[in-house]
């Protein structure tokens, strides 16, 4: 039973993340065709078209996702309880679900008259649609300043919306709308993205009053730690807001084109951290509000005892020094006909509290793993100048990561433990760092190609940006603690800018390689990149899981 | 159309490891007994108070006695949208925990177990 529990609790959170996007998606589109390009002359029938088919598209697929997720959490309900599943359709996760798959379906099969005239009235359903996403968020749990959080909520997913989702539409019109009609568009946009982006500002402002209520909760909390992720990656879009507003105020002027494409792959980024903060929010609504976990919180004084300055580890303690993994103590175990763990986390080193020895073995793992890349930003920071041609070899050092891993991953298995080598691929665990093993050495290949020019395809080189960005999202969103246990905290605290930073290398390098030829933000785009990587680097060698000796 | 794949691809990977560290939130603030206490018996009365409202006809507790049975605890009528009571009676002196499964209005399920003691009336 617990099986299947966790298989369906990780199906439902699945859904829930995809319900905030496909809201988005639908709801931008609908604001961007009532609002932004409310004049008739405005669209062609070509834009119009591809607003609907991207709009129907959302609408569909949060149908798809409702109707799983309503489906999924009522077989939980009904699979951990002997309550009835007649009394489980009276939930409210069910009845908002319900409200939500009628207006989306609404948005769906929404008459083709309606739809070539853009009337009004489809904010009906829109609204429905938030309304009901509204209505299972953190705000309409809460007892206290209920009626204010609600309308906070809908005001941030509103905005959302409009700015994240819109810009999908924004590069339709960047490539479909009549030159005349593309200029006024963009203007439109931009104006109300900068209302959109004070609402956002104000309504999470409010927010974070209520569920985080004091500044060490932003550091001393889980919750408060991505908002403080959150926070960040907002101020990134709020410059390429500014970039886009600079050269929205120089389209009339623009003779090339370059402006509209430099537009496009500004959208592009802009979509794609916005996504990264949807993706945020979701994680985020899982977690209990700052204001409700008032102790075990980590304190600035423990935070500088734990990640001050000083020098990485780079001497690793004797392989029989450390713990057993947990894998290990339960094979050991079941040989022996001992009684298993009631409770315990696959992969974890071990079951109990870590060993200096196992502390030093994780430190030196992080601080050799940050020499890398600290080692790869340089050369690639070389590689960006006329003078080290040769250092364009940089994605090589992927190799040493790869062999660090094969090497330090799995201690107890083949080359380095007990475990044979054949045994050792039995343990899921192992099979997976293999696994990844493999891949990175694929992507260091890859990568050298790409690097020297051997690969030519955009394509091809928008893999590694991506590959930075969807790290930089894994990073950002795992290991939260639902209590705040501090030794998972104070590893949270070294992760989020981790994650920061890798969004922040694989969109400017993502940029780079989008602009148009002739813009100049390409050529300091093409330093950022490299130095993220630097400073990730430098993050990770100063890495520790233990304190500073006083 | 291949990039257009890598982007869905890259969407699906993002949310796929969202949701794979997304739990519950429902979270206890104040439990009578409290967690690891030590209570007079034969009959105790239980609350369990929660940072969020609950919904009490969806949600479960269950008595582990000392002997591994269960018991299920009925739920009361709601003081409050944000407690549950209820009260199990009889109890012989031992250890014993409180199995509780919530559902908060946003559909997460939260799970948890409150050891407690009985000594004595």
């Amino acid at each position: 039973m617990a099986d299947l529990l966790g298989t369906f609790g990780f199906l439902v959170v699945l859904l829930r993340a995809a319900i905030l996007c496909c809201q988005t998606l639908a709801i931008g589109g609908i604001f961007f065709l009532t609002v932004i390009a409310r004049r008739p002359e405005l669209r062609n029938e070509g834009l119009l078209a591809s607003c609907w088919k991207l709009i129907r598209r959302g609408a569909l697929a949060l149908v798809v996702v409702q109707v799983l997720f309503v489906v999924t959490n009522s077989l939980v309900l009904t699979a951990s309880t002997d309550i009835p599943l007649s009394d489980v359709v009276k939930a409210n996760f069910v009845w908002a679900g319900a409200m939500a798959i009628l207006a989306a379906l609404a948005l769906f099969f929404w008459p083709a008259a309606l739809r070539k005239s853009v009337n009004p009235v489809v904010w009906l359903p829109a609204l429905g649609v938030l309304a009901a996403s509204v209505m299972t968020s953190h705000s309409a749990s809460r007892m206290e300043d209920r009626a204010l959080l609600v309308s906070l909520t809908s005001l941030h997913y509103l905005a959302t919306a409009t700015w994240i989702g819109g810009l999908a539409y924004l590069v339709f019109a960047a490539k479909r709308a009549d030159p005349d009609a593309r200029i006024t568009i963009t203007r439109n946009f931009s104006r109300w993205a900068q209302i959109s982006v004070a609402v956002l500002f104000l309504a999470g402002l409010g927010m974070s009053l209520v569920y985080v209520k004091t500044v060490p909760a932003i550091w001393g909390t889980a919750y408060g730690v991505m908002l403080g992720a959150k926070v960040s990656l907002f101020a990134v879009l709020l410059l390429l807001g500014a970039a886009n507003f600079s050269i929205v105020k120089g389209l009339d002027a623009d003779k090339t084109g370059m402006g509209a494409r430099s537009l496009r792959s500004f959208g592009e980024v802009e979509i794609g951290i916005g996504l990264t903060v949807i993706l945020a929010a979701a994680s985020m609504t899982s977690q209990p509000p700052s204001v409700d976990l008032l102790r075990d919180r980590v304190s600035m004084q423990e935070i500088v005892a734990r990640f001050g300055p000083r020098m990485p580890r780079f001497t690793s303690p004797n392989l029989k020094e450390i713990s057993e993994s947990t894998n290990e103590i339960m094979k050991k175990a079941e040989a022996a006909g001992k009684p298993l763990p009631a409770a315990f986390v696959p992969g974890q080193s071990g079951i109990g509290v870590n060993t200096p020895a196992d502390i030093a073995w994780s430190e030196y793992n992080h601080n050799c793993a940050g020499f890398v890349v600290f080692l790869m930003g340089l050369l690639a920071l070389l590689s960006r100048s006329n003078y080290f041609p040769w250092a364009k070899i940089w994605p090589l050092a992927f190799l040493l990561l790869a062999v660090f891993l094969f090497f330090r991953a799995d201690p107890e298995n083949w080359p380095m433990g007990p475990n044979g080598f054949w045994e050792s691929f039995a343990v899921t665990d192992v099979l997976q760092h293999r696994a990844a093993v493999v891949l990175i050495i694929v992507f260091a290949i890859f990568q050298y190609r790409v690097e020297t020019g051997r690969v030519k395809s955009m394509a091809a080189a928008l893999v590694f940006p991506a590959v930075c960005a969807v790290g930089g999202i894994v990073l950002l969103t795992h290991t939260h603690a639902l209590t705040n246990v501090k030794e998972e905290l104070l590893a949270e605290l070294s992760h989020t800018p981790l994650a920061v930073f890798g969004l922040l290398a694989g969109w400017s390098r993502w940029l780079e390689l989008r602009l148009p030829e002739g813009n100049k933000a390409r050529k300091y785009l093409a330093w950022v990149w490299p130095v993220c990587f630097i400073v990730v680097g430098l993050i990770l060698m100063d890495y520790h899981e233990s304190d500073m000796p006083v | 159309m291949r990039t257009r794949i890598a982007g869905l691809a890259v969407i699906g990977v993002a949310m796929l490891v969202v949701a794979g560290f997304v739990e519950g939130h429902a979270i206890l603030k104040e439990t009578t007994p409290a967690a690891n206490s030590k209570v007079a018996g034969p009959d105790v009365p239980i609350s369990l108070k929660y940072n969020v409202r609950i919904d009490a006809k969806l949600s479960k507790l269950m008595l582990l006695n000392p002997d591994n049975s269960t018991t299920e605890l009925k739920i009361e009528e709601q003081k409050s949208p944000d407690t549950l009571n209820s009260k199990a009676a009889g109890l012989k002196p031992g250890a014993y925990r409180i199995r509780w499964q919530v559902l908060a209005p946003d559909g997460h399920i939260t799970r948890g177990e409150i050891p407690f003691t009985v000594t004595g009336s």
